[in-house]
């Protein structure tokens, strides 16, 4: 992730901290305005505040019907997107939020038909759950931009897997749709096996490993099933769930970092020699764990002129200033150098003439789009595409929060452009009058210069992103 | 990445202990007691003015935001019910507001100095405040600056204000064009030693350094490179010494001029904060605002950009080639916009039309074949077909009509009709209404002038001298002009004509009513000036029923800070007299032979005090006084009976003596004109009364000195 250059003393961790004292419309408008005025940016800053401030909404809003929650959280979510509409993670924030509420929703739905019912028939929880899955379903089809198309073959066969009773087994059939969140931490303590091929795993992993989640269902349901004989109290009962699954999203976005860098050792190898490009949290992360066993060499793009400062002190070791949110640690961290990496530093324009030498190039990003295409710090296309001519890898470093269900029909519309006296000094009074000056933020990368994408769960290819975004965002959220 | 780390290192860094805790506040002076934003400013307040289609104020409120401040006072002068509904209306005073506080402070002050010295009495600032003009645009954070200034003043007390001033090379369209200001700094320890500004025109361009500065600091700098945005961190010390110095008015030629002169006396330093980095400008004149309109549209000042949205409501996307579009806007298929334009919702633009490096509102109407080029459109206007603009200005629900042409640097004001085929041409400021001279900010809608606005049109042409152009060879001619304008705070056209209209009120909507300025050299401008606030001063008193001494306090410090002469104060304080008495006559409230007196013996030592003449031979002051006297009666109902019984009384009170009387009776000035015959007729038996009783007495004396 590309830090902020500009450093204004209004950002995440005052909108953290006064969270709790202000009022949830209160910090919704904050929230607002911070991002209007880019004091909150980059796409983790952006979805911390979303996930927590949805935490407020979600812990203080009554409601009685779950679709008034739902209602709200996307009103909410509206909202903050339309503030930033650049910054993606808010939006898949908010559309994994609603995922969540919406299983836990369903889940509940189906613990009292179950209840109500025989339970452990495996019929009935079905029908219910796709009744109501449907009418938002058709709804929201009618109001299908385009870009829904991509997401919405792949969901089909999970959504008709529960009816082709697959999986017979009631406790098996939902964790591996409806939990595909909780399922990170686990693949997280027990990473899977990474290589491109394991990629046709992915579907059963879930199953596999979330038997962590499967027992926290499993002891959900009873609770819930016993509760249905209460039937008012059903609702809410709903609270806690969607607030713990608030927070283990909160949790993922913490460790997301490391969770990728579990990856680093089966992608870097000994004495190759890596490019990477602007200062990037995740990529050093990534680059430092294989530092410990193995010796390679870092080429460093400086990405001028947004964010070469950072750059630079990444690679001094010196990012005091420029460091991340919350996670104090990182503040001190050792540069590469340190961990006996030779780290050269290089300006973007020289990135073709050293490809032809470089093994590898890792790449940090802002977002990553449902076609497998990226929106990275601007600089990254070039470097793509200098690594396609010299037939060089491209690997991106990205959490799964930064993967959006968002189709980039109009991809110059997702790039930001930022401050132009970066690129020109404003003292120039003539050639400011004169010249015109531009300073995109990002770049957008289409897929095909992307050779694999490693994110938390594992090594994907692009060509595979849209069944990630099919696991993780529910059809009629894509719209937000 | 989120900033959390580096502000609490800041935090901690600079300022330990108790100092985390101290709110921020700030000062926003949304007027800017000048005039420079006519004939605009008539209807609307400066700071509601859209830059980008955006009020100028959200800039500076952002800013703010930015610069995490608590408190904010904002200080307004004219339009100040306008002023108050918007902030209420907006997102700063909702809840969710960044701000704690927000209040909105109404006062009389027609000046900076004023404003100051009102903020001291009102004892609300509690800690390091900021100040800003209600114009200020910027990105800058403020943190550094602010830790720097806390840091100066924990090794210093002396150290009371820091200014934040933007580099920007020679000539730049964000400076100031029509005034240079000059700092003198001392790069080692970033104090500014000594403040001059420099008028385009300007006869000598000399510097006057003290030669103490230069043996006194290793360093000088003398830098005109500087944008000067008025944005100031100040302690609570400024307050004092605005109080200190009640003739200070503007914040920069006279306060910090002031103060770095001083420094030898009151041992306070000032220093600067010079950035080279990040956007701030001012929007001072309608050159600035042009200029940073450009600056937005081309993002020098990101993200205050429109894409950001910062209003609620505003849907602004950017295109390539900084072209900024709203949801809803219109436009037929071979209409052309170029670049750097932004486009406002429900605006439509017609078949064949090129709009380019323009600022067009909402719900415009563009029609076909039209020409827009550099210029600004406000909210609701129409543009008939074929009309071509270039480099104007356009008001809200103003209508252009067919064919016509709009030349660079006129302005159009609210609500102006042109109707077809006419040509507007570059000085012209058209607009319908006047600012009446007595009332409070009351609009008075004047007659059209058909030659102007064409048959059927609405507006007239706003007759001040002070042409506010765009176009760049007219400004290099008026800006010097504009400036003088500005800061001189110019009176009537002429002194006669004033005694009836010194207005209760401060006097920014005096000067619109100067029509002939522009021949009033500075210095002119200057008596004019003090003889106006001085008698409106002198009035008012009058009127709360003050006592002489107050009066006579408040005088000295107009008459030091002004340099005024003897006769000036005299002239000022017939004015007033005669203006409170006839008040008084004409509300009823007392008949010519109750009113004089009254008013006299209470304030008899004001005009003794101006009068140096009693033991001379030749009663010169008195006999100005009395002739001043007479010829503000000019034209006031029963000023015939007022001079008769003024003349008493001041007989009587032994103001006057009776040879002075007789002097001025024989002053060829008294009787120049027949009007001023005139106002005397009736005073004639009263000097013929004297004249008998001095022969009288001079009789009585000598049989007296007979009987001896």
């Amino acid at each position: 992730m590309p830090s902020p250059t500009i450093v204004a003393s209004p950002g995440l961790s005052s909108f953290l901290k006064s969270l709790k004292s202000t009022p949830v419309e209160a910090s919704i408008e904050h929230l607002i305005s911070l991002l209007k005025r880019r004091q909150i940016r980059n796409s983790r800053p952006c979805a911390v505040a979303t996930a927590q401030l949805l935490l407020r909404v979600v812990s203080a809003f009554r409601w009685t019907d779950v679709s008034r929650l739902i209602e709200r959280i996307q009103l909410v979510g509206q909202r903050l997107q339309a503030a930033q509409p650049r910054e993606l993670s808010i939006g898949n924030i908010v559309r994994r939020i609603l995922g969540l509420v919406r299983e836990e929703a369903e889940e509940d739905r189906d613990a009292d038909a179950s209840a109500l019912s025989e339970p452990g028939t495996d019929s009935q929880p079905g029908t219910p759950r796709i009744s109501g899955v449907r009418p938002p379903l058709s709804s929201s089809i009618s109001t299908l931009s385009p870009l829904r198309h991509g997401a919405i073959e792949p969901l089909d066969p999970t959504v008709a897997e529960p009816d082709t009773a697959k999986f017979v087994a009631d406790s098996a059939q939902r964790p591996p749709l409806l939990t595909s969140h909780t399922s990170y931490a686990a693949s997280a303590t027990a990473p899977m096996a990474t290589s491109m091929f394991s990629l046709l795993s992915h579907p059963e992993t879930p199953s596999s490993t979330a038997t962590p989640s499967g027992t926290q269902s499993p002891s959900g349901r009873p609770t819930s099933a016993t509760q249905a004989v209460f039937a008012s109290l059903t609702q809410k009962d709903l609270r806690p769930e969607v607030i713990g699954g608030i927070e283990e999203i909160i949790d993922e976005l913490d460790q997301v970092d490391e969770q990728i860098a579990g990856y680093a050792l089966d992608h870097i190898h000994s004495n190759e020699i890596i490019l990477t490009h602007t200062s990037s949290m995740t990529v050093q992360k990534f680059l430092l764990t294989a530092a410990r066993k193995r010796k390679f060499t870092v080429v460093h793009a400086e990405a001028y002129p947004n964010d070469h400062e950072a750059t630079h002190a990444t690679v001094t070791g010196k990012m005091v200033n420029e460091n991340q949110d919350e996670l104090s640690s990182e503040a001190f961290q050792k540069p590469l150098t340190a961990a006996g990496i030779t780290v050269i530093l290089i300006p973007d324009s020289a990135v073709f003439a050293l490809m032809s030498r470089v093994n590898k190039v890792i790449l940090g990003t802002h977002a990553v789009l449902a076609n497998g295409g990226l929106v990275a710090a601007a600089g990254t296309r070039a470097i793509a595409k200098a690594a396609k001519t010299h037939k060089t890898p491209v690997v991106v470093v990205s959490g799964v929060y930064k993967l959006s269900p968002v189709y980039p029909f109009d991809f110059e519309s997702l790039i930001e452009f930022g401050d132009v006296s970066k690129v020109f000094s404003y003292e120039d009074g003539d050639l400011v009058e004169k010249v015109d000056v531009e300073n995109p933020l990002f770049d957008y990368v289409p897929a095909e210069l992307v050779d694999l994408y490693i994110t938390n769960l594992g090594g994907h290819a692009p060509s595979y992103l849209y069944r990630i975004v099919a696991d993780h965002y529910r059809v009629e959220d894509i719209n937000i | 990445m989120g900033p959390k780390k580096h502000q609490q290192q800041q935090k901690k860094g600079p300022a330990p202990g108790e100092e985390v805790e101290e709110t921020l506040q700030a000062v926003v002076l949304a007027d800017s007691f000048e005039t420079r934003f006519t004939p605009f400013t008539l209807e609307r307040p400066r700071c509601l003015l859209p830059l980008a289609n955006i009020p100028l104020i959200e800039y500076t409120f952002e800013f703010l935001a930015n610069a995490g401040v608590a408190d904010i006072f904002v200080y307004c002068g004219a339009h100040t019910d306008q002023v108050e509904e918007y902030i209420r209306n907006s997102k700063w005073t909702h809840s969710s507001s960044p701000f704690t506080r927000l209040d909105i402070i109404r006062s009389t002050s027609h000046s900076v100095g004023d404003a100051m010295r009102d903020l001291d009495h009102r004892d609300i600032i509690t800690g390091d405040f900021l100040i800003v003009s209600g114009d200020v645009v910027s990105n800058l954070p403020l943190e550094e600056a602010i830790a720097k200034h806390r840091a100066r003043r924990a090794a210093d007390k002396n150290a009371i204000m820091t200014m934040i001033l933007r580099e920007a090379g020679g000539a730049h369209r964000t400076k100031a064009q029509g005034v240079t200001p000059v700092f003198v700094v001392d790069p080692t320890k970033d104090r500014c030693l000594h403040y001059e500004e420099m008028r385009r025109g300007q006869e000598d361009r000399y510097l006057h350094i003290e030669p103490e500065l230069m043996s006194g600091h290793s360093e000088l700098e003398v830098r005109q490179d500087l944008i000067d945005c008025h944005i100031d961190i100040c302690t609570p010390d400024v307050l004092a010494l605005w109080t200190d110095s009640f003739d200070y008015e503007s914040p920069r030629k006279h306060f910090l001029h002031g103060v770095l002169k001083d420094y030898e006396l009151n041992g306070k330093t000032i220093h600067t904060h010079i950035i080279d980095d990040h956007y701030a400008a001012r929007v001072q004149d309608l050159h600035a605002y042009d200029a940073v309109s450009k600056d937005i549209v081309s993002r020098w000042a990101y993200p205050l950009c429109p894409d950001s949205n910062l209003l609620r409501g505003q849907s602004y996307r950017l295109q390539r080639g900084n072209i900024y579009k709203e949801d809803g806007v219109v436009l037929a298929r071979s209409s052309v916009v170029k670049r750097s334009t932004i486009l406002g919702q429900g605006s439509s633009i017609g078949d064949g039309s090129e709009v380019g490096k323009s600022i067009i509102g909402r719900r415009c109407q563009i029609g076909k074949n039209v020409i827009i080029e550099g210029s600004h459109i406000w909210d609701d206007a129409v543009v008939g077909d074929g009309t071509v603009v270039r480099h104007a200005v356009i008001a809200n629900e103003a209508v252009v009509g067919k064919n016509c042409r709009v030349e660079p640097g006129a302005l159009i004001s609210y609500g102006v009709r042109i109707a077809d085929g006419i040509k507007v041409s570059g000085i012209s400021r058209i607009t319908r209404c006047k600012r009446k001279r007595d009332a409070d900010d009351a609009l008075v809608s004047v007659p059209s002038e058909p030659e102007i606005v064409g048959p059927g049109g609405e507006g007239y042409d706003y007759e001040e001298s002070d042409d506010e152009d765009i176009d760049e060879d007219e400004r290099a001619m008026s800006s010097g002009l504009i400036y003088n304008m500005a800061n001189l705070a110019v009176s009537d056209s002429s002194i006669s004509t004033m005694t009836s209209e010194i207005s209760e009120e401060p006097p920014q909507r005096m000067r619109s009513a100067a029509s002939s300025f522009a021949t009033t050299t500075s210095e002119d401008a200057n008596e004019d000036e003090f003889h106006h606030d001085a008698a409106s001063s002198i009035y008012d008193s009058l009127q709360r029923g003050d006592t002489s001494d107050v009066i006579q306090l408040e005088m000295m410090g107009l008459r030091m800070s002004n340099n005024a002469s003897d006769h000036q104060m005299r002239r000022a304080m017939a004015a007033a007299f005669t203006k409170h008495i006839h008040n008084l006559v004409e509300s009823g409230s007392a008949n010519v032979s109750q009113a004089v007196p009254r008013v006299f013996k209470d304030h008899k030592d004001l005009i003794t005090r101006t009068i140096f003449d009693r033991n001379q031979e030749e009663k010169v002051d008195q006999v100005d006084f009395l002739l001043l006297m007479q010829r503000d009666l000019i034209g006031k109902s029963k000023g015939d009976s007022i001079l008769l019984f003024t003349a008493k009384e001041l007989y009587d009170l032994e103001v006057i003596e009776e040879e002075s009387f007789d002097q001025w009776w024989n002053d060829e000035r008294s009787s120049a004109d027949p009007e001023m015959r005139k106002i005397r007729s009736q005073t004639e038996q009263f000097v013929e009364w004297l004249a008998n009783a001095e022969e009288d007495s001079s009789e009585e004396e000598d049989s007296e000195e007979d009987d001896e």
